[in-house]
């Protein structure tokens, strides 16, 4: 009787928000879809990074170089290679899941506050990074799609028709975001409740209490960094196809900062928060500029905005949807 | 039942007469009755917020426009957008103006690189991209690939060109030494210095760069110093050319400075004497096509003593900024621009006009100057003056040059 | 082999680096007392470090001299850093790492952002407190400001030496850092002495702010963010729980970032920040503690 209540409260939260996923283009304009699409991103390198620093404890200050790695594995393939830029989503998600597994590995050596020092030294070196290879990255000046390769955008035209419906390119970007999205969310899902969960959780709570049990520590380090990695190069891909162009100033510390933040707010080690990160990260700047556009103010708001809620609400919105949740729950399943 | 056919009948009339009445024929975005809507990017804050007044500057100048009853009874709303010079946001600051606030033109953008970002898209939907603030010769040069893009100021190659002829000229035994902005803009400049040089291009002993995003220039200086170079090209913008006097002076170094256009503006020279004295800066040469408020030499000129105008009554900031004045021209040449574009304006016309342009009269820049477009000639400002910089004022000298 | 190294070059390159490790070195000796005092590494250090310039070149145009200036924004940052720590950490204390992460990187977007609203962004300069007139000695120039800079990060080391050792409030400093919760016990009002931590790092920030605009000859808003991660690279290779190492951390990574610049073509100018990079890694991965830091048992 408890277990059908509350799987059908789950069946119903998802079917409401496959809903509300499926119709949201037709309820705001053309511009609004493309700024939702732009959340988008945020939320599939907010759940790969969830993985990473909420269930296995591990601070990246450095997921924004890893977007990087994606981003521009697709601008690469479609300006230099002529690739359809949709297509090259898997593997951008791939390069940046091997540097991932790479970071992973000094990682061992590394946790807590170091761990985040040398991510944030590795994400404010990528800009430098990638304009020493002009030839690849096209430099300062970065990569577009527009100038060099206008025929491998996706509904250059305006319209994009897929299975004989056709819509346009804004709303396209959006499904094409969000079902990502989605599939990720499922994936992470899947992992989070299966073994590898488990194993993550266990070194987030105690590394040598994990080792002690069995657990192959350096094994469970770069696994977490490698697939929050594929996450991360998703997004870049998916942030590249979005804005037709790539450049070393798209991808600052900024970013990085902006994924972890989105994971905090959103709450980490839970997955129902982070639409909210991601909603979060990509709005409040918008909002904070219509309270003023007057300089510096939109900067102040969003700081404050972050500050409020760590104080508040410290672990973001998961674990509020968890409390309130726990008293509806206690309520249906005890009796009068 | 006919009175239901009767109702539906007059219903669907009136229909029908409202939709003919509200507009005959496509109509033009950004274009009404009364306004016309443009918008561009500025970097207003970040690393290059010190050029925000390129488009502060040209905005002060349509509100006096406007005061005056604007272009064919039509006040021009120009819309600012912050891209903190990053070119993803300048993609997306210029899909807003198009997409959300409907700009009849993008306007007086800032960047080279921000305005590559955004090129491909605006000729794709065959939006104008006017007069961008950048001296990248593509603007002007490859108008055929890209129809629907102007630029406005001479192109740094040209600018480049002018230094490298006039070493070549006078001072043959040169030993140069360039620090360069490590990007398009930068690039440009040193390309043009070498094609000026010619044969002589082996004067140029050392070149060293930067990246905006460095705290500073010293390391560069002390390289070009130890190349024992006499003559130093400065293709850096403003905090970086302040740098470069500092660190020369510091370094017990005082070759001849050539500083490009868009670092030579007199509050920037300002500082760079202030810190290191007169010596340090005295004898710097650039070019020059704008009037610079602060030189007395123009404390009387027509066009001066408007900009003063409309810079104290249309809410201009710090008028002693040149790129006040720069903002000021091209907002000019915009309005004359639109003049010709005819009494209902259209995306077609305004470029038709952009790309015939003749005017002689733009109150800001040297006299002699004029601004000119024709269907092969892309350049509306191609004409420039050497000038030298001594006890705090910058003195030209020199014949015109038509750059190109 | 020898005659062939231009000694000139190779000095002139090594004092432009130790200049540069010089003006680094107070930023990373504000990171390294917050971090010694309350574990905590201030992503906003730098911005704090900047609005303390701002200040001081406000109460210079209005009329005050450079000396006032400079000792009444000491106090000011300093009465700053209390405050932001009582209001702004203090709810956070004991919460973990990431958390206090998370709020100093909104900090960050707080100061910055006040100090885009409050000052407009145009080029300001803030005068001297040294003199820049070369001086040559075998052909290799520096300044007065060179070695100012570096004196008084040395002298600023040595302050806080007798603070920790000869004073009361500085051994609760150093019990609080080290053992919290038996400070507590002790008697020790451990929350105003992370507050003094933070004001006295804040004091330190303005100073770096107050030497590095003037160096960098003129600023903006933008002041201190290239130098952040040099000043977090320098902190790192001298020991983040080091003042001492600190600076010579800082000096050194000048020496090592100028150096490898210099005489290794590829890295050059464009891979000065990568370099630093490779050094927190390194240092972090081989030997966390720095230079000069004592190896820590690992609390489980």
């Amino acid at each position: 009787m408890k277990r059908s209540l509350g799987i059908g409260l789950w069946a119903l939260a998802v079917v409401a928000g496959l809903a509300v996923f499926l119709l949201m283009p037709h309820l705001v304009s053309d511009f609004h879809s493309r700024d939702l699409a732009s959340a988008g991103v945020f939320f599939i390198a907010i759940v790969g990074l969830n993985l990473l620093t909420g269930y296995t404890g591990q601070i990246s200050l450095g997921h924004g170089a890893l977007m990087a790695i994606g981003g521009y594995t697709t601008a690469a393939l479609v300006v230099h290679e002529h690739w359809r830029d949709v297509w090259t989503i898997p593997l951008a998600g791939i390069a940046a899941g091997v540097v991932g597994f790479l970071i992973g590995l000094p990682a061992l050596r590394l946790s807590g506050l170091y761990l985040a020092l040398a991510t944030f030294g590795f994400a404010v070196a990528m800009p430098s990074l990638l304009k020493k290879f002009p030839g690849l990255t096209g430099g300062s000046q970065g990569l577009s799609f527009f100038e060099s390769a206008p025929t491998q955008i996706t509904g250059v035209s305006g319209q994009v028709t897929i299975f004989g419906h056709s819509m346009t390119q804004a709303h396209f970007l959006y499904y094409l975001t969000w079902s990502i999205g989605i599939v990720g969310f499922a994936i992470a899902w899947l992992i989070v409740r299966g073994g590898f969960g488990r194993v993550f959780r266990s070194v987030r709570d105690s590394e040598i209490a994990a080792v002690s049990s069995g657990v192959n520590l350096a094994r469970t380090k770069t696994v977490a960094f490698a697939i929050s990695g594929v996450y991360a190069g998703v997004a870049g891909a998916l942030l590249a196809i979005q804005d037709d162009i790539v450049s070393p100033l798209s991808f600052t510390v900024l970013l990085s900062i902006t994924i972890l933040v989105g994971a905090v707010v959103g709450g980490l080690g839970s997955l129902p928060g982070l639409v909210f990160g991601a909603l979060f990260v990509q709005y409040l700047p918008t909002i904070s500029t219509h309270v003023s556009t007057r300089a510096g103010v939109p900067d102040f708001v969003y700081g404050a905005a972050i500050i409020l809620v760590m104080i508040l609400l410290p672990t973001g919105a998961g674990g509020l949807l968890r409390r309130l949740a726990r008293p509806l729950t206690t309520r249906l399943y005890t009796r009068p | 039942m006919s009175r239901v056919l009767h109702l539906s009948a007059a219903l669907l009339g009136a229909l029908a007469l409202a939709a003919v009445a509200s507009g005959g024929g496509t109509s033009t975005p950004g274009v009404t009755a009364n306004e016309i809507v443009i918008g561009g990017t500025v970097p207003l804050t970040g690393v290059a917020s010190a050029y925000r007044t390129v488009g502060l500057g040209a905005a002060a100048y349509f509100r006096y426009v406007n005061a005056h009853g604007g272009v064919n009874h039509r006040k021009i709303r120009y819309i600012i957008k912050d891209d903190q010079y990053d070119p993803a946001q300048t993609m997306d600051k210029t899909r807003e103006l198009v997409e959300q606030d409907h700009v009849f033109a993008i306007f007086n953008s800032l960047g080279t690189e921000q305005n590559q970002a955004t090129r491909g898209y605006l000729n794709a939907i065959k939006v104008p991209q006017l007069f961008i603030a950048s001296g990248d010769t593509t603007w002007g040069r490859d108008y055929k690939q890209f129809p629907w893009t102007i630029g406005y100021q001479p192109n740094y190659r040209a600018e480049g060109t002018i230094y490298g002829r006039y070493i070549a000229k006078t001072a043959p035994k040169s030993r140069i030494g360039v620090l360069y902005q490590n990007d398009d803009y930068g690039k440009d400049l040193l390309a043009g210095l070498r094609r000026g040089l010619g044969k002589k291009a082996k004067l140029i002993v050392s070149t060293q760069n930067y990246d905006v995003t460095d705290p500073n220039d010293q390391a560069q200086i002390a390289k070009l110093k130890a190349a024992k170079a006499n003559t130093l090209m400065l293709f850096s913008t403003p905090k970086f050319t302040i740098q470069a006097y500092a660190y020369s002076r510091q370094l017990g170094w005082r070759p001849k400075v050539y500083v490009n256009a868009v670092s030579s503006a007199s509050n920037v020279m300002g500082i760079a004497t202030l810190g290191n004295g007169k010596k340090q800066t005295d004898g710097t040469i650039s070019i020059v096509f704008i009037k610079d408020p602060t030189d007395p030499r123009w404390a009387k000129d027509r066009g001066i003593k408007l900009y003063r105008t409309v810079m104290k009554r249309y809410k201009g900031t710090n008028p002693s900024d040149v790129y006040n004045a720069y903002g000021m021209s091209v907002a000019h040449t915009f309005v004359e621009a639109l003049k010709k574009a005819g009494k209902n304006p259209t995306r077609d016309s305004i470029m038709r006009a952009a790309t015939h342009l003749n005017i002689h009269n733009d109150p800001f820049v040297l006299p002699g100057i004029v601004v000119r477009t024709t269907p092969t000639d892309h350049f509306p400002l191609d004409q420039a003056r050497l000038e030298r910089y001594h006890n705090g004022r910058w003195l030209s000298f020199g014949g015109m040059f038509r750059v190109r | 082999m020898l005659l062939a190294i231009d000694w000139t070059q190779l000095a002139q390159q090594t004092v432009i680096g130790l200049s540069a490790g010089g003006l680094w070195a107070l930023l990373a000796l504000a990171i390294v007392l917050i971090y010694r005092s309350t574990g905590v590494i201030n992503f906003a250090q730098g911005e704090m470090a900047m609005f303390s310039t701002f200040i001081a070149w406000s109460l210079i145009n209005h009329g005050l001299s450079y000396w006032e200036a400079f000792f009444l924004t000491l106090a000011i940052s300093f009465a700053g850093g209390i405050a932001i720590e009582r209001v702004v950490i203090r709810p956070v204390e004991r919460a973990p790492v990431l958390t206090i992460v998370i709020v100093t990187l909104g900090l960050f977007f707080v100061v910055d952002g006040a100090a885009r609203w409050i000052w407009s962004s145009e080029t300001r300069t803030l005068p001297n407190a040294f003199s820049t007139r070369p001086i040559t000695i075998a052909g290799v120039a520096f300044s007065i400001q060179d070695l100012g800079n570096i004196a008084v990060s040395l002298g600023v080391v040595a302050l806080l030496a007798l603070l920790f050792r000869f004073t009361k409030v500085g051994l609760a400093l150093r019990a609080t850092a080290g053992n919290p919760e038996e400070s507590r016990l002790l008697g020790i009002r451990v929350s105003w002495m992370l507050a003094l931590g933070w004001g006295l790092a804040a004091a330190m920030g303005a100073v770096s702010g107050m030497l590095t605009a003037p160096a960098l000859a003129s600023f903006d808003q933008n002041l201190m963010q290239p130098v952040l991660l040099y000043a977090l690279a320098g902190a790192v290779l001298g020991g983040l729980e080091s003042p001492f190492g600190a600076v010579v951390g800082s000096l050194l990574l000048g020496v090592f970032v100028n150096l490898t610049g210099t005489y290794v073509d590829w890295i050059g100018t464009d891979l000065r920040v990568p370099v630093a990079f490779a050094v927190i890694l390194g240092v972090l991965l081989v030997k966390p503690t720095g230079l000069f830091g004592r190896p820590s048992a690992r609390r489980v």
